[in-house]
């Protein structure tokens, strides 16, 4: 039975892999300019991921998918049909919202049927949706409960309930997480996750956590000041940021300025450090970026350059560990500990050096 | 300890209910006796609720009050509810300003508010069931926004945006999402002023027409000679109406299924079945209210159709005590004559004087006390009566008009209608010996056991008679001679009462009071040791007598039904109907011989003889009156 019913893909449009695309896109409120002209691909099929701090403009962005606001400037297009103008009951897209915004004169059942009924399905149908949303949601039996006697963890079930059982091509989830607690939230996260895998639409999903953003997402829209800093998966975002900004908000870094003393050597603190990111002339200063875990202590003798080891802190597996040298402090990651006071030597492999324009903005 | 205090607490809870609803339980009791006087039970009965969905005065009064009520509160609700959208989507400042202005009928003394309506509807309008309506709409409205203004800021707009994600439009999304989450409040909204109009007197009582009443304002009326048991009957049924209703009110804004314990389910979806029903009730009494939205008329054919104010067509308005004309004959005298009465009642003289000088309404014709009469004649308020004209003028007492030749020297200004003494009502049980004269009042026999009338003139009528002088005596002496006179006796008074005399006495809370002859007869009725007798001094004649008013358009028609009064027929329904003493000698030697020769019933011709009638004093001694009054109720 369940099969007959299950939400599949749209795949009647084969044409391009483009499902949303928004194209120079601005929206102000009053003064702020709170987008800058977006631009924007969202592939069929993908879980993407606004990430940004907090007023950057990822929210504005997705009401503007959703059609809660419309654009100052720019068009969006859906399946390559201009949608900028069409009101929000009219696009193939359903929202999850922050604050689950459940109705509460309604019974769980009654919520997750509304799109169903507006839409004119017969009884028989709609009653059979609604029973196999909720065995998405793993909330089987709780059509006739009220929302308000649920837990927060359950409202948010119902909430992304209600939305897929439209069959949207798109899902939009604003921060869905945000008001549970870690460990619910890590459950939720990969519940989402194979939910995407089931559902087989696109996802476009909000959060200030670069954390859930690199568990989850396909590709990562990394969003600063109304405008996108980088766009990438995961591992590219992580292992080889823009520019500084992207590489400070994803994971820890050690960040420096250096100069190319030559194309594949940088200099950083007056040492040279073999690399292999090309592109640059010898004698441009650069964004230097260094993961912590590529931060190898050697002996003092051995190291590239030397420093003293200020602090350590055991993180469970690993001990973070600082080192200060003339100019700078080192973080670094190592499962042995060494003590404050310690002289070590520090080496970087080439290739985990990542050499970046200068003058991103600050965080 | 801690015992102690738990059985305080429990105490204090009981004492608060005690005190919040022995009233009530009185009223019930009250409701089902079978007898007439409060003070006496008279076993156990249902005819009082019989009565009172028979009495047609009782069930017109309901009806309006009902139609107000609902109509009033529809409206009020629409209006509100718009105001509150709108004040909802300004900006802060300007929302202020917008809800201060809305709520001043709330903040306003509803005595200003129905003065001021009063005055803008007699202005640019007549009063009628209409002015009633629009007021109650006006003082409803601030209710409804202060339920429904919260809920309104404190709708969560996701809910909108969620609607229109899933599909709905946008009239579909506020139908289906963002009014069900108004719904509650603007039903409490509704019910609060469906209770507060049902309530309100004040408003009601300055922005009526004449002959329109509501319960409250015909509970007023009837404050002068008692309220009738059928009104404790109606009141007990109105007490559980409102208390289904605020249950109502209670329940509705929680949904029966969020956190209620399973038992209330059932309850609460009873309730909103319920509620559509009310709904339903409130459209439809609107609809056709607003049809029945005129003024009744005795007599009125449903499909003419007159105003109040052009009164100079057949319809004459008449002003006149609560319960002092039996209205079966409005009709009566409709059918002989095609003249409508607009009947209104008031409570007091002065409170007619008032409304008749407010020029609210235009009364024809007044029934009033004589010192009213005597001041409007002075004031010029008054047309000549063609007596002449009037076949059944003959009809009157002779030494009655006689007597009324103090205030109306020629006749010719008013027509008596009832007249009475005041005297001693006294508890023959308790008094041995004979009771003839003022004396019991003075000589301390009777230490707190005497009620005395609580108005001035009255008060010191008693004083002065016991001394030998004139009720209207005016000479300062012998006022101050009555003022010490009535200072040394006030240890011994219980109380000061005007309306509670025949209550108290037939409850035996006293053994003597100063007493009306009209309620010496009723209160002997229930408590025969009661008896009344008017001291050999001498004591005040009162007549009430009606008079035409210079605003009278009609003089032939305001005669025809002076004349109609005074003939044998409806002297004597009337007569039957108030009991107290009649000038109509025709309807006297109609009566039997046991009722004429009633004493508590008819004064004998040597008690009138030594009766006198108040005349209307000069200032100056009504001023020292109020001086040794003041003095005389402080001290
Ligand atoms: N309706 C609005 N009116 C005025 N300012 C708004 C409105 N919505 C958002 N903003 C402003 O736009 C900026 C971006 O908001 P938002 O898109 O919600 O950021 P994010 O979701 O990334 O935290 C914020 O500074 C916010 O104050
Ligand atoms: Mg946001």
């Amino acid at each position: 039975m369940k099969e007959n019913i299950s939400i599949k893909e749209n795949s009647q449009e084969p044409g391009s892999r483009i499902l949303l695309e928004l194209k120079g896109v601005a929206k102000s409120f009053e003064t702020t300019d709170v987008l800058k002209g977006l631009d924007l691909k969202i592939e069929r099929n993908t879980f993407v991921t606004l990430l940004g701090p907090s007023g950057c403009g990822k929210s504005t962005t997705l009401r503007l998918i959703a059609g809660f606001e419309k654009p100052d400037a720019g068009n969006i297009f859906f399946e390559g049909k201009d949608i900028t103008g069409l009101p929000p009951e009219q696009r193939e897209v359903n929202t999850v919202f922050q604050n689950y915004a459940l109705f509460t004169h309604m019974t769980v059942a009654e919520n997750i049927a509304f799109g169903l009924k507006i839409k004119k399905y017969p009884r028989e149908y709609i009653s059979d949706r609604v029973d196999y949303a909720l065995s998405l949601v793993n909330l089987e039996g709780y059509g006739d409960r009220n929302p308000g006697t649920l837990s927060g963890g359950q409202q948010q079930r119902i909430a992304i309930a209600r939305a897929i059982v439209n069959e949207p091509k798109i899902l939009l989830l604003d921060e869905p997480l945000g008001a549970l607690d870690l460990k619910l939230r890590k459950s939720m996260q990969i519940e989402l996750m194979k939910l995407k895998e089931e559902l087989g639409i696109t996802f476009v999903y909000v959060t200030h956590d670069q954390e859930e953003a690199l568990t989850m997402s396909d590709q990562i829209v990394v969003m600063n000041h109304g405008m996108i800093e980088q766009i990438g998966s995961a591992e590219d975002i992580y292992n080889e940021p823009k520019n500084a900004y992207v590489a400070r908000f994803i994971g820890e870094a050690n960040l420096k300025t250096g100069r190319m003393s030559s194309p594949s050597v940088v200099s950083i603190e007056g040492v040279d450090f073999p690399c292999t990111d090309e592109g640059f002339l010898s004698g441009t200063p650069v964004d230097v970026m260094i993961r912590p875990e590529d931060v190898e202590l050697v002996d003092p003798l051995a190291g590239q350059i030397c420093g003293v080891v200020s602090d350590i802190i055991f993180k469970g597996i690993f001990y973070h560990i600082t080192v200060k040298t003339d100019e700078y402090e080192w973080k670094a990651c190592s499962t042995m500990p060494t003590p404050v006071g310690t002289k070590v030597g520090i080496h970087v492999d080439p290739f985990n050096i990542r050499n970046m324009i200068q003058g991103a903005k600050e965080i | 300890m801690k015992k102690t205090k738990n059985s305080l607490k429990k105490l204090y809870i009981a004492l608060i209910f005690i005190f919040l609803y022995a009233p009530i339980a009185v009223l019930f009791v009250l409701s089902v006796n079978d007898s007439r006087s409060r003070a006496v039970w008279g076993g156990f009965t249902l005819k009082w609720y019989r009565e009172l969905f028979a009495d047609a005065t009782i069930m017109t009064a309901l009806k309006n009050t009902l139609i107000i009520a609902f109509v009033a509160a529809f409206f009020a609700t629409v209006l509100g509810l718009l105001a509150a959208i709108g004040i909802s989507a300004m900006k802060k400042n300007k929302a202020a300003v917008y809800l201060g202005a809305g709520n001043i009928p709330l903040i306003n003394a509803d005595i200003v508010t129905g003065i001021t309506l009063m005055l803008f509807f007699s202005r640019f309008s007549s009063l009628g069931m209409m002015s009633i309506l629009l007021s109650h709409i006006t003082f409803c409205i601030p209710y409804v926004l202060l339920s429904v203004l919260p809920a309104l800021s404190g709708i969560d707009w996701h809910l909108y945006e969620a609607a229109r994600d899933l599909g709905a439009t946008r009239s579909m999304a506020y139908r289906k999402v963002i009014w069900p989450e108004l719904f509650p409040s603007v039903m409490g909204g509704f019910f609060i002023a469906l209770t507060m109009s049902m309530d309100d007197f004040v408003v009601t009582y300055f922005t009526r027409g004449a002959g329109v009443d509501t319960l409250s304002t015909m509970i007023y009326g009837e404050l002068k000679r008692g309220i009738k048991p059928q009104m404790f009957a109606l009141s007990s049924v109105i007490f559980a109406v409102v208390l289904i209703l605020l249950l109502l009110v209670y329940l509705l804004p929680s949904d029966g299924k969020i956190g209620r314990p399973r038992i209330t389910e059932g309850l609460s979806d009873a309730v909103r079945s319920v509620v559509p029903f009310i709904l339903v009730v409130s459209v439809v009494t609107t609809l056709t209210g607003c049809g029945s939205i005129q003024n009744p008329r005795y007599g009125a054919d449903p499909e003419e159709e007159a105003t109040v104010s052009d009164a100079g067509s057949n319809t004459i308005t008449v002003l006149n005590y609560g319960e002092y004309l039996d209205r079966d004959l409005l009709e009566d005298f409709y059918d002989k004559t095609g003249i409508r009465v607009l009947y209104d009642e008031a409570t007091t003289p002065e409170e007619m004087y008032t409304k008749y000088k407010s020029g609210a309404i235009s009364y024809d014709l007044i029934c009033t006390s004589e010192y009213i009469i005597k001041k409007l004649m002075d004031e010029n308020e008054l047309l000549q009566i063609d007596t002449g004209s009037m076949e059944n003028y003959g009809n009157l007492d002779p030494a009655i008009l006689a007597m009324a030749q103090t205030y109306d020297p020629d006749n010719n200004y008013s027509i008596p209608y009832f007249y009475g003494t005041v005297g001693l009502l006294y508890n023959s049980s308790e008094i041995t010996g004979e009771v003839d004269s003022w004396d019991v009042l003075f000589d301390g026999s009777y230490s707190g056991e005497i009620i005395m009338q609580n108005s001035i003139r009255d008060a010191y009528m008693c004083a002065l008679k016991y001394l030998g002088y004139s009720l209207n005596d005016t000479d300062r002496e012998h006022m101050l001679e009555a003022q010490r006179l009535l200072l040394k006796q006030k240890p011994d008074v219980e109380a000061y009462f005007v309306d509670e005399v025949r209550e108290e006495m037939v409850a035996g809370n006293a053994t003597i009071a100063v007493c009306y002859s009209g309620e010496a007869y009723l209160a002997n009725e229930y408590n025969e040791d009661l008896t009344y007798v008017v001291p050999k001094e001498g004591s005040n004649l009162w007549i009430d007598s009606w008079c035409m008013t210079k605003r009278c358009q009609n003089p032939e028609n305001a005669t025809a039904f002076l004349d109609y009064l005074c003939g044998e027929e409806a002297g004597m329904v009337n007569f039957e109907y108030v009991y107290y003493p009649t000038p109509n000698l025709a309807v006297y030697n109609a009566l039997d011989e046991e009722i004429r020769e009633d004493e508590l019933v008819f004064p004998p011709q040597e008690v009138l003889k030594n009766c006198e009638v108040y005349e209307t004093l000069p200032d100056d001694v009504m001023e020292l009156y109020s001086e040794m009054w003041k003095e005389l109720k402080v001290y």
